[in-house]
């Protein structure tokens, strides 16, 4: 396999097996993601790669039955959709069952200079990619319910649209843009990120890391913050909606249901929507750092507890600009559509003008 | 679940993994010298699981156990003299002495027995879950079960009454990695086991079993869940054990340091230590008062159970047939 190559270019493909397992099943009507369904998905975005010129593709390992599947489909070339595949890479890498892996797999996939990479998972795995992808564009593909900031969309077309960014047919400076990230420091010594949200709980322990009870949740922070999405961030969404390119994100102050300024019902889960109170609400931007009111409990990032800290920790956190580069999908398929990148004419004599409206029509 | 835990339930907590670990680590010491009858499979690094389920329960709960059952009968609270003595086969023990590590078992308690036959727990379960839901008493059945009892048609079939008859029970998967000797990515063909849950239309949950906090969330959920009549959860915790199969397993299958960096990295007790203590909740006074008391009692139990008499001849068919 070469290394990046204007006239070869590699994407990389990131597909987490371990998601959806979480306690979102068993306190909310979650639904799971089965591995087999992950892995039609890939195959339909190899079919897609393979269609618009991208020959390599390199894929991170896993013991969940994923990449068994795309080796025996192309292995065996009993698959007819095969035919038209790039050729799949696997990273020759331990598989630790965490997300080591992930991180192990983006670090390798960026020193190869791929030119996107296709990330199927939920908002903790985008996270992970998101900490060590630098400025690779990204696909960000939603597998499962509760997830924010990747879209559930169609495979077919996200492998397309991977494909024409790769390929350069459509240039990355016209459909790519750079996301918000929060950044927490834990006294000096390490940090974190948070793609959508970071919410502050009283709850003392990680736990089974997901965060479902109101009571517990004292402070949020997030970068956007959509009407439309499930989760804490849907907090700030149905009081302050914030745009994913908006220069600012929010900080919000909260309590028990009726014990603060007023109360906002939301999906926090799915298939739950709960009271939450609301104290305060307030812009923050840029580098702007800001310091915990809570003084013991948990860190939730992205909807997980991740660290518990206590008084004697002093956490900070800060709104970035330069966070991962994705690819808008909806952009770079209108901007083919417009470029007639899928037209191909035929020779049978026919001539056509554009309408003003750029319509083809025929003379 | 409260944001804030309560003192007195983490030392209970404590004091119960603390007990399990001592019991099995001197079981392990005591089998060497050849003076235990019988079998045994030892729970050690696998505490944190039995605990922080049967925190949630009552003696009006039940329990079904596997051949790696001392870890549920401490956490259920059957005596540990009891224990003792009748993995020592004396007659004062839980069984007198007749059923040996196998089949400790308290109906008192709730505990319906360890099990020799894998995957015998559930179906019992699910029939004293039928009984509780028929009574209207608002207990749950748990039916702790491994790795490799998961492939057995009776786990299936238990799995799959439970849900139709929407029956309050937690299938609790202890995956420690091994059936036997048996990995456990060579005998199943998913990542997790709680995967196969949604082929009976049960939440299936996945949580680190050296979490102590991790598996007391989930179960007190899924144990609430049945009280309210709303139907089984499978559960699986992920964990370790640190000794073998049974006492005498070479562990060849094992790779080489894999049990040492397991007790330094992945030991139940002292990640919940280092968790109660950062958090300023419990000092390490407390906790290592608990451990000079915990000795103690698992000392003085083998000193009784040595002690104690062995059955007698007489002894032989009482237990046997039932009088009418």
């Amino acid at each position: 396999m070469n290394n990046r190559n204007k006239d070869n270019p590699i994407v990389g493909i990131i597909a987490n097996p371990a998601s959806g397992r979480d306690v979102r099943r068993l306190v909310a009507q979650a639904s799971i993601f089965p591995t087999v369904e992950k892995s039609n998905m890939i195959q339909r975005i190899l079919s897609s790669l393979g269609c618009v010129g991208v020959r390599e593709v390199v894929m991170m390992p896993d013991t969940g039955g994923i990449t068994a599947r795309i080796r025996h489909a192309q292995e065996t070339g009993k698959s007819h959709f095969a035919r038209n595949w790039p050729t799949v890479h696997f990273l020759n890498m331990p598989i630790d069952d965490s997300e080591i892996d992930t991180i192990c797999a983006v670090e390798q996939m960026v020193k190869l200079g791929v030119a996107a990479i296709i990330v199927m998972g939920g908002d903790g795995t985008h996270r992970v990619v998101a900490k060590v992808c630098g400025k690779t564009p990204l696909v960000a593909l939603s597998t499962g319910t509760n997830n924010t900031f990747p879209e559930i969309r169609e495979a077919t077309v996200a492998g397309l649209a991977a494909g024409l960014v790769a390929t350069n047919k459509v240039r990355a400076e016209e459909v790519c843009l750079r996301n918000k990230v929060l950044h927490v420091d834990l006294n000096g010594a390490g940090h974190e990120i948070a793609l959508v949200d970071l919410c502050v709980s009283s709850e003392c322990w990680i736990g089974t890391r997901a965060l479902w009870q109101p009571n517990c949740l004292k402070e949020l922070f997030v970068t956007f913050a959509s009407a439309s999405s499930i989760g804490l961030s849907a907090i700030a969404g149905y009081l302050h909606p914030v745009n994913r390119w908006a220069a600012y994100g929010l900080r919000i102050l909260l309590a028990p249901p009726g014990e603060g300024m007023f109360t906002v019902s939301v999906p926090i889960a799915p298939g739950l929507i709960e009271a939450v109170g609301v104290v305060e609400l307030k812009e923050i931007h840029p580098k702007e750092i800001c310091a915990f009111e809570t003084h013991r409990g948990t860190i939730a990032f992205d909807g997980e507890r991740s660290i518990e800290f206590n008084g004697c920790d002093r956490p900070r956190v800060w709104l970035e600009m330069e966070g991962p580069v994705t690819i808008d999908i909806d952009k770079t398929m209108l901007k083919s559509a417009e470029d007639h990148l899928f037209v191909h004419h035929d020779d049978r004599g026919h001539s056509y003008n554009r309408n003003k409206k750029g319509v083809p029509m025929r003379t | 679940m409260t944001s804030q835990p309560k003192k007195e339930d983490l030392l209970k907590a404590y004091r119960i993994m603390k007990e399990i670990r001592e019991f099995e680590e001197r079981i392990h010491i005591e089998f060497a010298t050849g003076k235990l009858p019988g079998f045994v499979h030892l729970y050690s690094g696998e505490e944190a699981v039995a605990t922080a389920v049967c925190m949630h329960l009552t003696d009006e709960d039940r329990i079904s156990s596997t051949h790696r059952g001392h870890g549920h009968c401490i956490a259920k609270g059957v005596d540990i003299h009891g224990m003792m003595a009748e993995i020592y086969g004396k007659k004062t023990g839980t069984c007198g002495g007749k059923g040996g590590s196998m089949h400790i078992a308290d109906l008192e308690k709730g505990m319906m027995g360890a099990n020799g036959i894998v995957g015998a727990g559930p179906p019992l379960i699910c029939g004293a879950a039928l009984a509780a839901k028929l009574k209207g008493t608002g207990g749950v059945g748990v039916a702790f079960f491994g790795d490799g009892a998961s492939n057995q048609g009776t786990i299936l079939e238990s799995l799959n009454l439970a849900s139709i008859w929407k029956l309050p029970v937690i299938f609790l998967n202890e995956n420690n990695g091994y059936a036997e000797s048996t990995g456990v990515s060579y005998n199943v063909p998913t990542p997790n086991i709680a995967d196969r849950a949604a082929g009976f239309g049960m939440p299936g949950v996945t949580v680190d079993g050296n979490d102590y906090f991790a598996v007391y969330e989930a179960a007190g959920e899924a144990i609430a869940r049945a009280r309210r009549g709303e139907g089984p959860t499978l559960l699986e915790c992920k964990t370790q054990r640190f000794f073998g199969h049974f006492e005498g397993d070479a562990m060849t299958y094992r790779p080489t340091g894999e049990v040492q960096n397991l007790r330094q990295t992945k030991d139940c007790l002292k990640i919940f230590a280092s968790k109660v203590i950062s958090a300023g909740l419990i000092t390490a006074a407390e906790l290592e008062a608990i451990d000079k008391e915990v000795l103690a009692l698992i000392e003085d139990s083998v000193a009784k159970a040595q002690a104690a008499p062995n059955p007698t001849a007489a002894d032989l068919l009482t237990g046997v047939y039932v009088s009418y």
